[in-house]
């Protein structure tokens, strides 16, 4: 499932996928496979880009029933 | 191979390696030996290993099958035995490529490029001048060219496999972006 809250957290930002994959020290394909729901990160990567977007995990990764 | 030939390819592999440990040093951004990956690449980098050795294991059984049914090749057997080291290479390359892993974070792409085209014109040497002087096979038997055959195949696999990923990849992220 793609992870629209994680695109839409970075365009606000005006970062591309390759500034926030930098920031947080993961490749840009990482990036991407998260945006598109195809590698679930784990929790010290999360917390690395909530920290760069000024998210919570609750904002970028908890899936509204 | 008597002795002499290898001592000479044992000399070869250790200063191959000390150039090769080099190259990475110059290639990587951080001037370091080791390439870094991130989590994700780790994964994908552990499942290429797991496909190659069981490309491995597969190739070294059917090996065993050719020696019992003394089935002749036209490849010395030293040769056959890097061929299946060249081939559990290529699996991983291209696995880990295709699923993109194809730089390291703390590689510098142009230098790599770079890299590639000097291994593959130094590979081309052993191979062009035999050919040219009909020297290519001893006894119906090709010998250590096949070294340079086999590290020329995989050097093209990755290459060609890097610019069809690179293309599908700059696809999906215009799409994306």
């Amino acid at each position: 499932m793609k992870n629209l809250k994680l695109k839409s957290a970075r365009a606000a930002l005006d970062l591309s996928q390759e500034e926030l994959a930098k920031k947080c020290g993961v490749s840009r394909q990482t990036m991407s496979a998260i945006e598109k729901g195809d590698y679930n990160p784990t929790i010290n990567l999360c917390i690395s880009i909530c920290k760069v977007l000024g998210k919570t995990l609750d904002d970028l990764f908890w899936e509204e029933e | 191979m008597n002795t002499a030939m290898i001592i000479g390819v044992a000399s070869g592999l250790i200063v191959g390696l000390i150039i090769a440990g080099i190259l990475l040093i110059v290639a990587n951004t951080d001037k370091k030996l080791k390439t870094e990956y991130d989590e994700r690449q780790k994964a994908v980098k552990h499942k290429g290993y797991m496909y190659a050795f069981y490309t491995v294991l597969v190739y070294q059984v059917l090996m065993v099958f050719v020696h019992l049914g003394k089935v002749e090749m036209p490849v010395e057997d030293f040769a056959l035995d890097f061929t299946g080291v060249i081939i559990g290479c290529i699996v991983l390359c291209v696995y880990c490529i295709w699923k993109g892993v194809y730089w390291g974070l703390n590689n510098d792409p142009k230098r790599y490029y770079v890299i590639f085209a000097v291994v593959i014109v130094l590979n081309c040497f052993p191979i062009i001048g035999p050919a040219i002087h009909g020297t290519l096979t001893e006894n119906g038997k090709i010998g250590l060219p096949m070294l340079n055959i086999m590290v020329l195949i995989m050097m093209l696999s990755v290459l060609i496999t890097l610019v069809v990923r690179n293309i599908v990849d700059r696809n999906s992220t215009e799409e994306e972006e």
